[in-house]
């Protein structure tokens, strides 16, 4: 069953590693040329930027050293961003798409427990999340260092499973939105607010009396408060948003075994 | 021996809207089982509950002994959807595969011995599968583990008439075996040509479930008859079983209600030239039971 979802999704998993290796391998390229030519990396350029933008990249504080430029570039926003994106597609196919298709009937009525069945395909996306996790982690630490950004592996290793676990917890939402009433634009819509609130809420947010509670919401709260780059892995951030993550898993698991499929 | 199927009282509302009510039947081991009515009968929602798709609002059923929500019930059906949807790139015959596989193992020369029968084309991608096509895949997998229970909803949709044919064969060397089938369909002419027993459902409800020999003498078939003289009204006046008399000179048409006994009795006073009966349609079965039950 693993496998069968796996060979479904390898399309996706090609294309979405390929695309978002391009991406790393350009963005961070560049940082060569940019070291060269200070001007444009420097505070006094990027004062210019407006306020707002700087608060959504982030701060953009040190952008013109190597872990600067790095979580500023791809970790704060873009990366993540390809990644929800990816993962709330693969997670879409777990139930969703199939019982809009109408394709779930014939596999619901095989001889496998409900539970098993979505909890194979649950495992399939995350085993695919990860099988692009390590690729585009391999292109990066490669280009990296054929840069020499000056930013050690551990680092880029404590990032990337940051972002690896964000769309594994954005998939999950999918999966379970997408168990819970079987369409995909539910699923899609829980997952563009909750990250787009999410994200708000920890850089535009994150200097309003008012709203700043909302950050324990926030699965970017996990991702990017222990600033993995600098300080390597934040373990308990990420261990809650893996623990969020299993909590949705199975609460997918126990609505789906529920109710009425393909009605 | 356990009947295949039990349900008791089985019913399921969709929110508000009725799917089915009520439903107590018993498919015994071994027979062909006829499941006729209307679109949006309750055919469907009879099927999928089988089967665990959906969850009865009220009452039980249990398939071959099992709890429906049992896995193991299903490992020993097979099933055709009446919607069979099949997508993507993958090959017919490697979702075959897959799906042989996930039931216990198929041996691959079972898949062709079927895909020739039926002259299916396996190497083709789902998504470029006609409608026809993709029945016949639907029929292979349902047919390829020789399941003791075969769930077959609307299973002669899409397919031309010879394939019908090879289909109805089919289903007899599953009766011939010894194993039991459920067959879905609005036409009766598939379905009596080789059930033992037919039920009728309409409105969600199950009206009647009969003895196809049964059925065959409850149905109403049009009549017409051709004389080579114009014949007197008098020698056809109330007959039994025979309705809507009308006859002009020489012709005279009719409804017939059960055996023709009476009526060809009467007419082998005069000389037939030429005689027409269309096969009972299902609309005037399902009206023959309206009028009993009012």
């Amino acid at each position: 069953m693993i496998a069968k979802a796996l060979g479904e999704y390898r399309r996706s998993l090609v294309g979405w590693s390929v695309g978002i290796s391009l991406f790393l391998t350009m963005y961070v390229s560049i940082y060569a040329s940019l070291r060269e030519d200070p001007e444009t990396l420097s505070k006094q350029a990027l004062a210019k930027s407006p306020g707002a933008l700087r608060d959504i990249m982030g701060g953009m504080e040190d952008v013109a050293t190597g872990a600067g430029y790095l979580q500023t570039v791809v970790y704060q926003l873009l990366v993540p961003i390809m990644f929800i994106v990816c993962a709330m597609v693969l997670g879409n196919r777990a139930i969703a798409q199939p019982e809009e298709s109408g394709t779930l009937e014939l596999t619901i009525t095989l001889p496998v427990d409900r539970r098993r069945l979505l909890l194979e395909r649950y495992a399939a996306m995350v085993v695919a999340l990860f099988v692009i996790a390590a690729i585009t982690f391999g292109v990066l630490v490669a280009v990296a260092q054929s840069i020499d950004l000056g930013v050690g592996v551990d680092r880029i290793l404590a990032a990337h499973t940051g972002v690896f676990l964000l769309a594994v917890f954005f998939g999950t939402v999918a999966v379970t939105v997408g168990a819970v009433t079987g369409r995909k634009a539910p699923a899609m819509a829980a997952v563009g607010v909750w990250a787009v609130a999410g994200y708000m809420v920890v850089t535009v947010g994150r200097n309003v009396e008012a709203i700043s509670w909302l950050k324990w919401l926030s699965p970017f709260h996990y991702y990017g408060e222990g600033r993995p780059v600098y300080q390597g892995l934040p373990t308990w951030d990420y261990l809650v948003l893996a623990g969020a993550a299993v909590v949705l898993a199975l609460t997918a698991v126990l609505a789906f075994d529920r109710r009425d499929v393909g009605v | 021996m356990t009947a295949v199927v039990e349900a008791e009282g089985l019913t399921k509302y969709y929110r508000a809207r009725r799917g089915l009510e009520d439903l107590t039947l018993e498919i015994r081991p071994g027979e062909v089982f006829g499941y006729l009515g209307p679109n949006g009968a309750g055919k469907t929602t009879t099927i999928r509950l089988l089967l665990d798709v959906i969850r009865p609002t009220r009452g039980t059923v249990r398939v071959l002994g099992h709890g429906s929500r049992e896995p193991a019930a299903r490992a020993r059906i097979g099933y055709l959807p009446g919607e069979l949807v099949l997508e993507g790139r993958e090959k017919a015959r490697d979702y075959l595969r897959f799906l042989g596989r996930i039931r216990g193992g198929v041996p691959p020369k079972r898949i062709e011995e079927l895909a020739e029968r039926l002259d299916a084309d396996l190497s083709v991608p789902m998504r470029k599968l006609s409608k026809g096509n993709k029945q016949k895949v639907g029929l292979i997998q349902a047919f390829m583990r020789e399941p003791e229970f075969l769930i077959l909803d609307e299973p002669t949709s899409g397919l031309d008439p010879l394939l019908q044919r090879e289909f109805l064969s089919m289903v007899r060397e599953v009766r011939v075996s010894g194993r039991t089938v459920l067959m879905s369909s609005h036409v009766l002419a598939e379905v009596e040509q080789v059930s033992d027993r037919v039920g009728i459902v309409r409105e969600g409800r199950l009206v009647a479930v009969e003895d196809v020999s049964a059925l065959r003498e409850k149905a109403v078939r049009r009549v017409e008859l051709h004389f080579d003289a114009p014949v007197p009204p008098e020698a056809f006046a109330d007959l039994p079983g025979v309705r809507e008399l009308s006859i002009r000179g020489a012709a005279l048409a009719c409804t017939i209600d059960g055996r023709p006994d009476a009526l060809i009795k009467a007419a082998a006073g005069f000389t037939v030239v030429h005689l027409v009966s269309s096969e009972p349609d299902l609309e005037e079965i399902f009206l023959t039971y309206y009028s009993e039950a009012s």
